[in-house]
């Protein structure tokens, strides 16, 4: 499902941790989900299977509809925003409320899954640049 | 007589604040469900809600955003 990028073994503890951080760094997020280059959930806010399977049939679509495999979904509705990235071998699915920066937001996403691939903990996003 | 200078201050702010909002009612009201896709190489693509991608990508999204739940409280 991720890209096809190489990448180690990503332990849940640090997904955990990189999921904690994403949230810690949008207020707008409702919940998260970590997914490994099977598809296979290593974090997620709520329902892991829920999760693996509902962004199983996102990628999917998208990737039909491009004829390729799709980097970044970003979709909004009334009810909220859903933010989707491949990145280095990892997927990351985020929704948030309306309105969320969506620069930002996959901003967070990328540094997490860049750092998380590398083996760290997920938190290089730290180094964002500020909001204001 | 001149204002007083805290008064000039207060306008201002509130004037900017004023302006600030109305920006957000405007975005809030003329910004419709999308659904934007991007490729590798910087290829994007806007799919509508009416059509049939656009349905089934809105169908999965709000699967997730079932999913997620509400934001949870502070």
């Amino acid at each position: 499902m991720p890209d096809d990028a190489a990448t180690g073994v990503v332990s849940g503890d640090a997904a955990e941790g990189a999921l904690a951080y994403l949230a810690e760094m949008s207020l707008d997020l409702r919940g998260a989900a970590i997914l490994d280059a099977d598809g296979a959930v290593l974090a997620a806010s709520s329902d892991s299977g829920r999760w693996r399977e509902d962004a199983a049939a996102l990628f999917e679509v998208a990737d039909r509809a491009g004829g390729e495999p799709v980097e970044q979904v970003h979709i909004g509705t009334e009810q909220g925003e859903v933010f989707a990235l491949r990145h280095a071998g990892l997927a990351a699915v985020v929704v948030t409320e309306r309105f969320a920066l969506a620069s930002l937001t996959f901003f967070d996403m990328r540094a997490v899954l860049r750092d998380l691939a590398a083996g760290a903990d997920g938190r290089a996003g730290e180094a964002r640049p500020d909001a204001s | 007589m001149p204002p007083k200078p805290h008064r000039v201050l207060l306008d201002r702010v509130s004037g900017y604040a004023d302006e600030a909002a109305a920006y957000m009612r405007r975005r809030r009201a003329s910004r419709r469900p999308f659904a934007r896709l991007y490729y590798k190489g910087g290829r994007a693509e806007d799919h509508a809600d009416d059509s049939a991608v656009g349905g089934e990508l809105f169908v999965a999204a709000g699967r997730l955003i079932e999913v997620a739940g509400k934001k949870p409280k502070q």
